[in-house]
């Protein structure tokens, strides 16, 4: 084991044992907590820029998807969470193939702006369906999680009730993800999804059905944005149409874009930096008597400096180099020049 | 009632129409969606209110003011933002442009405030409210037809520079193909400026109608016009001028009618499922050439 990993583990130990002390601070907590949350979307959104090479602009609207939906279970119908995280997975899923299987036969630019208006359409639904989610009022009142721990004695008990369960719960959340998102990196479907990034053309020739693994990509992608807003609901216990607008799905992606495009590890760091970032941002901006809107423009600003000095990221995956791979270019060469003279002889035969 | 809709339709239409022919003619020429754009015409309001209120000018002399102003932003945003990136991903390109568009929204939010605030009525010429034609039911006031006029001759005025002037063949020779119009000796950067330059005044003018047709200009009225100014230009085939005309119109008129027979809680929800629908189905546009992606 290098140092580099024992460093990150004894990071992660640290971080996970901090709500346990009993001095520990809610508003540390609170701020973990949000990464977490951010980190769980960011790994999400990693599957379709990162490893199939679209670009998702309307991420946030499967992440409120998932979030009105566990809302509405727990007002409505009183659901344990971990009953309606796999339903609203399944609901973020569903959703996310049926924008992705018309669409995603577009390429670039154009998917990229479908998946924008899909995600406005989410928040104008939001907004007007009053009858179903209160419109702009919001919807309040829902139910937090709640953790079974009578087994614990009584001065634990207290410690962990009050502030802890929903910490360990988007924990767990995280680890979860984060070991499907390794094990799928590694797999068959990791590997077609890497394939069409770096050429969809020679992927294609190669027997990869480009459009199939796609949408399966897309609704992976979505059904975990979908469990991210589950917690979220959960924890905030209230939600309004206002959280889901444009601006959460570019935090997001800067925080995939930040970190490495198609790399998990660099989507967790990302959403650290980010979320600490704003923090600090707005404690050094308050504290200069500015208003909240300069956050915002340090935010945009940030953004177009790492797009020109780091395009690829702090931390690039290894294959992503902007570039096709060569062998997948010859290969696509060869094919072509395979394929072109094809019609010649036929016409000089007749 | 009908040809009320029509009216207002084809009113906002001819604005939407102004700003799309921008995103259009970037987009022509370098390939990337110009987020920024919508932000533009923002500005291009607020200068004008600006130039009204504190500098005391008149209102057709603050008008050219923000033009030039817009036509300045627009330069710099390429320069400052686009220019580095030229030889850079596509999703490199497009993540300055949102980070611009946020960027730009917000300085406006910190210079002129939130809150929303009325066009001052004293600078405008006191017929704009007057009615024009009466016909039964349906009115055209005067504001309406001097936008129509004002669209109309600037849509003239940037078909005769594209397709008449030196510098708009040389836009037309880059958006078909950038090394061999350097070969012939166009000065790539120069154009792609003048391109920008064209486009945001377009934009400048097109915020400032709406902020006189609406008595209302605020930070963040650039994000939901540039998306629908974004949708024209895709609904008629991205990358084609007059396409981007026709698309404004089209969705204009589109809207005025969702909103006026379906319903007008989804007034905006018009424009993103017409855009779906037209790029699903159609995805080079009404009159749109198809595309090869250079991505």
């Amino acid at each position: 084991m290098n140092i580099g990993k024992s460093l990150t583990l004894l990071i992660v130990a640290a971080a996970l044992t901090y709500p346990l002390v009993p001095q520990s601070s809610d508003y540390i907590i609170h701020v973990m907590t949000l990464a977490m949350v951010y980190m769980i979307l960011a790994m999400g959104l990693n599957i379709v820029p990162g490893f199939c090479g679209l670009l998702d602009l309307g991420y946030v609207g499967f992440y409120g998807i998932g979030a009105y939906t566990a809302g509405l279970l727990t007002i409505h119908y009183d659901m344990s969470f971990w009953v309606i995280v796999p339903l609203a997975a399944l609901n973020g899923a569903l959703w996310g193939a049926l924008l992705g299987a018309p669409t995603l036969r577009l390429t670039g630019d154009y998917f990229a702006i479908v998946t924008f208006g899909f995600s406005e359409l989410v928040v104008l639904f939001l907004t007007n369906e009053i009858w179903l989610t209160r419109g702009p009022l919001g919807l309040p009142g829902i139910q937090p999680i709640t953790v079974n721990l009578t087994w614990l004695n009584e001065a634990w008990y207290f410690q962990f009730y009050d502030k802890t369960p929903n910490f360990y719960v988007v924990a767990l959340l995280v680890g979860l993800v984060f070991f499907i998102m390794r094990r799928m990196e590694d797999s068959r479907l990791g590997r077609a999804w890497y394939a069409i990034r770096e050429d969809p053309l020679a992927a294609a020739s190669c027997g990869v059905n480009i459009l199939n693994y796609k949408v399966i990509a897309f609704a992976i992608s979505a059904a975990i944005g979908a469990v991210g807003g589950c917690f979220y609901a959960r924890w905030s216990m209230f939600l309004s149409p206002d959280m889901f607008k444009f601006w959460e799905s570019f935090l997001v992606l800067c925080m995939v874009v930040l970190g490495g495009l198609g790399n998990i590890k660099g989507a967790l760091i990302g959403a650290v930096i980010l979320v600490c970032l704003g923090e600090v941002l707005r404690e050094v901006l308050t504290s200069f008597g500015l208003p909240p809107e300069t956050r915002f423009m340090a935010y945009g600003l940030i953004m177009v400096l790492i797009m020109r000095f780091k395009p690829a990221g702090f931390f690039p995956a290894i294959a992503s180099s902007g570039r096709s791979n060569p062998l997948l270019l010859d290969l696509q060469k060869r094919l072509t020049a395979r394929n072109a003279p094809k019609e010649e002889p036929r016409d000089a035969a007749a | 009632m009908l040809e009320q809709q029509l009216i207002n339709g084809l009113t906002l239409g001819l604005i939407y129409a102004l700003i799309a022919v921008g995103y259009t003619m970037v987009y022509g020429v370098i390939q990337l969606i110009n987020f920024a754009h919508g932000e533009i015409y923002m500005l291009g309001a607020f200068f004008c209110v600006t130039f009204i209120t504190a500098a005391g000018l008149p209102f057709y002399a603050a008008i050219l003011m923000a033009i030039l102003c817009c036509m300045l932003c627009g330069i710099l945003l390429d320069i400052i933002a686009y220019r580095p990136l030229r030889k850079a991903p596509r999703l490199a390109a497009l993540i300055t442009a949102i980070g611009m568009s946020i960027f730009l929204q917000n300085v406006a939010l910190i210079i002129w405030g939130s809150r929303s605030r009325p066009f001052p009525q004293s600078a405008l010429p006191p017929f704009f409210r007057e009615k024009a034609l009466v016909i039964g039911d349906v009115s055209l006031t005067w504001l309406q037809l001097f936008i129509f006029a004002v669209a109309i001759i600037m849509m003239i005025g940037l078909y005769l520079t594209i397709n008449k002037t030196r510098i708009g063949t040389a836009m037309r020779a880059l958006a078909q193909n950038k090394t061999a119009a350097s070969l012939m000796g166009i000065n790539v950067n120069y154009v792609i400026s003048f391109t920008f330059a064209l486009g945001s005044a377009m934009g400048a003018v097109a915020g400032i109608l709406v902020s006189v047709y609406y008595n209302t200009l605020y930070p963040t009225m650039g994000y939901t016009a540039g998306v629908k100014a974004f949708a024209a230009a895709v609904l008629g085939g991205i990358g084609s001028v007059p396409g981007a005309m026709v698309g404004g119109v089209v969705l204009g008129v589109a809207e005025a009618l969702g909103a006026g027979y379906v319903s007008s809680l989804y007034r905006d929800g018009v424009a993103y499922a017409v855009m779906i629908a037209v790029i699903i189905f159609r995805p080079s546009g009404i009159l749109g050439r198809s595309v090869v992606d250079k991505a």
